[in-house]
């Protein structure tokens, strides 16, 4: 055996006794899981002074709290919304590391374009087909201008108010709070699919995929569940658990960006070079490995806005909870990516390991709400190793996904929402999508003696890869017929910067034609590096 | 006059530079160049599948000397530039048919 491996077994090994030991202790009572003990007005910091006494004095400090929370919830959703935009910033970093240097300037533009296309193009229709019969929440305080919905009871499928953010009285600060927050989770979704397309889709085709994302694919999937549709509505209508649940987007947001560029990758066929002839794939590494590491980072500090945000205020406690959750599983999901390269190739694997951290994050996006700790660090760090075969699997069957995108955002999201069908723990979501409002219970999985909620959540994952996959691949299939969806293979193999846009990213280097640079040091045999390198020797 | 040529890693640039310096060499020209030897260059991983890294980068240096020093030059790079383990390079002498310094025109030894 040699040391990489005994390193591999006994990480392994050590993480699972943490695990097992985390889930023995976890069954004392919880202290406070959602926060009523913090909410007594004693407890809030005085804003009324002088207060009359009377029932004057009772109403006047009642509209004080009542302001008070709605504000703390404004700026809540705004702030984190904002961290969730920054999250563009930390995808462009990630997507450009991967690819090659000869592709930098595209990449780049891909990244901006998608935003303000899709912006424009949500803000036009998206927001309405996907909100336009439930905003804004009661967390947002006001009235409810948002009302018209298409689908009769617990069967919604589209939504028809706040075109422009005009229509139906969405005039309105509470609609604009939630449309800012919408939106940039709509932008996540957006940006995925570049990873899988990168380095071949002509900047035509890639923007006619952000409208038809912004517009149609991820609204109206988002509607079914975010915005009173049917798919919610499972529990209600079918009895299975609490409907679909999906806290913040594992499928909503990241399997539909994840089956969305799957098809385009499927559609497109793979970059020049990719596939030997007989179905063998080569590696193209990505020309800025530590732009990769602070994109991975960037995309971690933004994720504290992802899923803490989709609660849309600050005045539910748990909070808290959810934050904690996101770091742990982000951690598991690095550390298993990490060890399973290790294991699996000789050496760890830094873009894979940074791929295992954004797993871990999709993964736990869904259930970060209900469920403890220790299932936290579980659903990462199944999502950090699901992410390594995936990618790898992909690979076998001659799918091109320079960045990982199908396997971060699709398969891992999900196993997301699979994941809150086996480990959400009943301590959060009672009365979820309006089921047991009564009930001591809130969202349970199977290992909490809910089935019904797992086969909602298998609705979610099948409903969800249909939709996407199926529509972004419907759209493409036509479109290649009337457009050039994917750029000529002279400007592939001299690099799209030039012919798409005229101009270099890096116009003052010589561009290699060899992959990667090491330092000479990497044939030195006798660093203690694992197998790999005593072949050297030999060759 | 000759023309000392040596392929180094590029890590022992500064020993060489060094090792040049202390035996009274004036000036040096170096260039980043890639290349293989015996070893072609190694196979490597990277997010599962195998790629081979064929050109392995090196610093090239060129050293003009008197035809005396040539032999001299050559050990002191390669007793700076050895590590002793696989591709530590190469070191080689050409003639030199006509030297001038551009700016004041000397040729020959003068314009050493």
């Amino acid at each position: 055996m040699s040391s990489g491996k005994k390193f591999v077994s006994m990480s392994l090994l050590t993480f699972i006794v943490i695990i097992v030991l985390g889930a023995m202790w976890g069954h004392h009572s919880p202290a406070d899981t959602t926060g009523p003990a913090f909410n007594s007005l004693g407890n809030y910091p005085k804003v009324t002074t002088n207060v009359p006494v009377g029932q004057a004095g009772i109403n006047a400090l009642g509209s004080d709290t009542g302001h008070l929370g709605v504000s703390v919830n404004f700026t809540w959703t705004l702030m984190t919304g904002f961290l969730v935009l920054f999250m563009q910033v930390g995808f462009a970093f990630l997507v450009t590391g991967l690819t090659r240097a000869k592709n930098a300037g595209h990449m780049m533009m891909m990244n901006i374009a998608a935003f303000a296309v899709a912006l424009l193009a949500y803000y036009a229709v998206g927001f309405a087909f996907m909100f336009g019969g439930i905003a804004p929440i009661a967390n947002l305080g006001g009235v409810t201008p948002l009302t018209g919905i298409f689908g009769h009871g617990s069967a919604g499928v589209i939504g028809l108010h706040g075109f422009l953010l005009q229509s139906g009285g969405s005039y309105d600060v509470g609609v604009m709070v939630l449309f800012l927050f919408e939106v940039v989770f709509m932008e996540t979704a957006g940006y995925i699919i570049i990873g899988a397309v990168a380095e071949r889709i002509s900047f035509a085709g890639f923007l006619l995929a952000e409208v038809a994302m912004a517009a149609v694919i991820y609204p109206i999937y988002g509607m079914w569940m975010w915005g009173g549709g049917w798919m919610a509505h499972l529990g209600t209508s079918l009895h299975l658990g609490h409907g679909a649940v999906d806290f913040a987007g594992s499928g909503v947001v990241h399997a539909t960006g994840g089956w969305a560029a799957l098809a385009l990758a499927m559609v497109l066929g793979p970059r020049i070079g990719k596939f030997n002839k007989d179905g063998s794939a080569n590696a193209i590494p990505g020309h800025n490995i530590p732009y990769v590491v602070i994109g991975t980072l960037i995309l971690v500090f933004g994720w504290m806005g992802f899923n803490p945000g989709s609660t849309l205020g600050a005045t539910d406690l748990r909070i808290g909870l959810v934050a904690v959750n996101t770091l742990l599983a982000a951690c598991a999901g690095f550390v298993m990516a990490m060890i399973m390269t290790n294991a699996k190739y000789g050496k760890p694997d830094i873009s894979m390991s940074c791929n295992g951290m954004l797993a871990g994050l999709v993964a736990i996006t869904a259930p970060c709400a209900f469920v403890a700790p220790w299932a936290a660090v579980v659903i990462g760090g199944i999502a950090g190793v699901l992410v390594v075969y995936s990618v790898a699997f992909f690979d076998r069957i001659g799918i091109d996904d320079p960045c990982g995108a199908i396997s971060v955002h699709g398969v891992n999201g999900a196993w997301g929402v699979l994941s809150v069908g086996f480990f959400a723990d009943g301590t959060y979501g009672i009365g979820w999508n309006g089921v047991g409002a009564n009930s001591v219970h809130g969202v349970r999985g199977l290992f909490y003696g809910d089935v019904g909620q797992l086969g909602a959540q298998m609705v979610h994952v099948v409903v969800g890869f249909l939709w996407a996959w199926g529509v972004t691949w419907l759209i493409f299939t036509i479109a290649k017929n009337f457009m050039q969806i994917r750029v000529s293979a002279e400007v592939e193999l001299e690099g799209l910067d030039m012919a798409e846009f005229g101009v270099l990213a890096y116009p003052e280097f010589v561009m290699h034609a060899t992959p990667v640079h090491v330092d000479s040091n990497g044939s030195a045999d006798t660093n203690g590096a694992p197998d790999r390198t005593v072949d050297l020797e030999q060759s | 006059m000759k023309l000392v040529v040596a392929v180094v890693k590029p890590h022992k640039l500064d020993d060489v530079k060094t090792a040049l310096e202390n035996v009274g060499i004036q000036g040096v020209t170096i260039t980043e160049v890639q290349g293989f030897g015996r070893q072609r260059g190694h196979t490597e991983v990277y997010r599962g599948a195998e790629y081979k890294i064929d050109f392995v980068p090196k610093v090239k240096l060129e050293v003009l000397v008197e035809d005396a020093d040539a032999l001299k030059v050559s050990e002191e790079i390669q007793a700076s530039a050895r590590t002793g383990k696989i591709g530590d390079g190469k070191v080689w002498v050409l003639p030199v048919e006509h030297l001038a310094r551009i700016r004041t025109g000397e040729q020959g030894s003068d314009a050493l």
